[in-house]
């Protein structure tokens, strides 16, 4: 298979998976940093690079009421969002998870107000964590590229039903130029495959009505049958990940983990910080220090046993929190790993920090510091603390 | 014409709850009725006005001697909204004949049940449930 290297910009790699993937709906509001994705998308309509039916709306609200519209008259839907507007749409997410509607979201994680601010963290994806969607993190352009290809296979399948949103870091990915490894669209379209939708509520032979109401008798029956789905759902992105692998040649799990197999001390990331914790291991490998990384790409299904099985041999981890839940005890990651723990019999000293919120640089030198920290909890010289502040001004 | 669902657990629930059409059918919505019209077929002047207003076609028809007419009332899905003995022009009319008598009297051909006079001549009364229970066997 003959791969183009191109330089691409996560927005512009989400872009051309789309393109590739060929829609027939996308419904869209634009919204900073993911504004350039339908951007660049609505270029490729205009000049009939796919057949998509492009719905501008006039907000994220209307943006994923018509996607649900759309995907309920079975056509293969997509949109992109980000923030504010992914937080607009919270209110038709459950319903288009609830309804079982296999939507694709590129998702740009950015803070949310207040106040105000336009770089990430992941406080608007974690906000629709309960939503019903699954969600997929990237840590960069080429998995953000790889996973959006991966999405469509992973919604539509029989077993799981469920929409999926592939989240970038925003600004750090969305608009980092970096190598992407493309794919021939002809191959994309053949691993995609054809749209078979769930239902059709425009097949007029066949009537049916979708959202009706469902009250005490059956609504907790109803929710089971998601709940089973999204246990599906982890199976079904393994195999999908790995016929990814058999075709493209990259391989794709719930987790990655990165020299964990010896580690004494396991950082667990998500997103773009992956990549900088990588190169944080390799210089404290030079030190002598047995560090790791777990860094989680599904967080919808929560991978908890994958991750438990991980740490169990750890003398200390660390969660790296891009969101505040203003819980008081950690930040989301920290507590459904904590929780994943509980019920694994794992008992690992457990550190939980809070970084990047709103933009906020994480450095090597930051991450090098949480593996000393961690060396220190191990060595009995101090406690794990929770929710932690990295690089506040304090 | 449509089954009735058998539905027994979460597993026989079809995908985001998409039902086929018709099933409206198995919802009887009679049972959120407060108060209940009562046909009075002996002065009903088969006009249909109350079946061409009825929200619900909770009004019946049937086959009679000359074509279709009138039925009873489908109490498994009238609601009980008060529109058919409001509607009902025999009811307008003793309506009106009974404030000529009397312009002080507060009636409407709705709420006219029970006022002296009324009952003999309406079409359509409009109960509450117990009475529509004790006095005319509609549960």
């Amino acid at each position: 298979m003959e791969k183009t290297i191109a330089a691409k910009t996560g927005n512009e790699a989400m872009a051309e998976a789309m393109r590739q993937i060929n829609p027939d709906v996308c419904a869209a509001y634009p919204i900073t940093p993911a504004t350039e994705i339908m951007q660049i998308f609505a270029g490729f309509v205009n000049d009939g690079k796919v057949k998509t039916n492009l719905i501008t709306v006039e907000s994220e609200h209307s943006a994923m009421s018509a996607c649900v519209g759309s995907a309920a008259s079975g056509a293969r839907t997509m949109t992109a969002t980000s923030s504010q507007g992914l937080a607009l749409m919270h209110e038709i997410l459950f319903i288009a998870s609830g309804i079982r509607l296999p939507i694709v979201m590129a998702d740009v994680n950015r803070a949310l107000s207040a106040p105000i601010n336009i770089h990430c963290d992941h406080s608007d994806t974690m906000a629709e964590r309960d939503s019903g969607w699954i969600q997929i993190f990237s840590e960069n352009s080429q998995e953000a590229y790889d996973s959006m290809l991966q999405a469509n296979r992973i919604a539509e399948h029989k077993d799981v039903i469920t929409p999926v949103m592939v989240t970038t870091d925003g600004f750090i990915i969305s608009h980092g130029m970096e190598r992407l490894e493309m794919y021939p669209d002809a191959e994309v379209q053949k691993f995609v495959g054809e749209y078979k939708g769930p239902y059709n509520v425009l097949d007029v032979d066949h009537p049916i009505t979708v959202g009706s109401i469902v009250l005490t008798d059956y609504y907790l029956e109803y929710k089971k049958a998601q709940h089973e789905a999204m246990k599906a759902a982890k199976r079904v992105i393994l195999e999908v990940g790995k016929e990814f692998g058999k075709t493209f040649g990259r391989e794709y799990g719930l987790i990655e983990t990165y020299k964990t197999d010896d580690a004494d001390f396991i950082v667990i990331a998500m997103g773009s910080t992956a990549g900088t914790a990588k190169a944080a291991i390799e210089e404290l490998r030079l030190e002598g220090i047995k560090a790791g990384l777990l860094k989680i790409r599904v967080f919808r299904p929560f991978p908890a046993e994958e991750i438990a099985a991980v740490l169990a041999k750890a003398k200390a981890v660390a969660v790296l929190d891009r969101c505040e839940s203003m819980s008081n005890q950690a930040g989301p990651v920290a507590t459904e790993v904590k929780a994943g723990l509980y019920d694994a019999g794992v008992k690992v000293p457990l550190a939980s920090y809070i970084y990047g919120l709103g933009g906020r640089e994480i450095y090597i030198e930051d991450i090098k510091n949480v593996y000393r920290e961690l060396k220190a909890i191990a060595d009995g010289k101090s406690k794990p603390e929770q929710a932690k502040y990295i690089g506040l001004k304090a | 014409m449509t089954t009735k669902p058998d539905l027994k657990t979460w597993k026989d629930i079809p995908v985001g709850g998409v039902v086929e059409s018709g099933t409206s059918e198995y919802f009887h919505t009679g049972g959120w009725r407060s108060k209940v019209p009562v046909w009075q077929k002996q002065n009903c002047i088969q006009c249909m006005t109350c079946w061409a207003f009825c929200p619900d076609n909770a009004i019946k028809v049937v086959d009679g001697p000359k074509g279709k007419e009138r039925g009873e009332f489908d109490y498994d899905f009238c609601k009980g909204c008060g529109i058919c003995p409001e509607e009902c022009p025999q009811n307008n009319k003793i309506t009106k004949e009974l404030k000529a008598k009397d312009a002080n009297l507060k009636i409407s051909p709705s709420t006219g049940t029970g006022t002296p006079g009324f009952d003999e001549k309406a079409a359509i009364l409009f109960v509450g449930l117990k009475e529509a229970k004790d006095k005319f066997n509609i549960k």
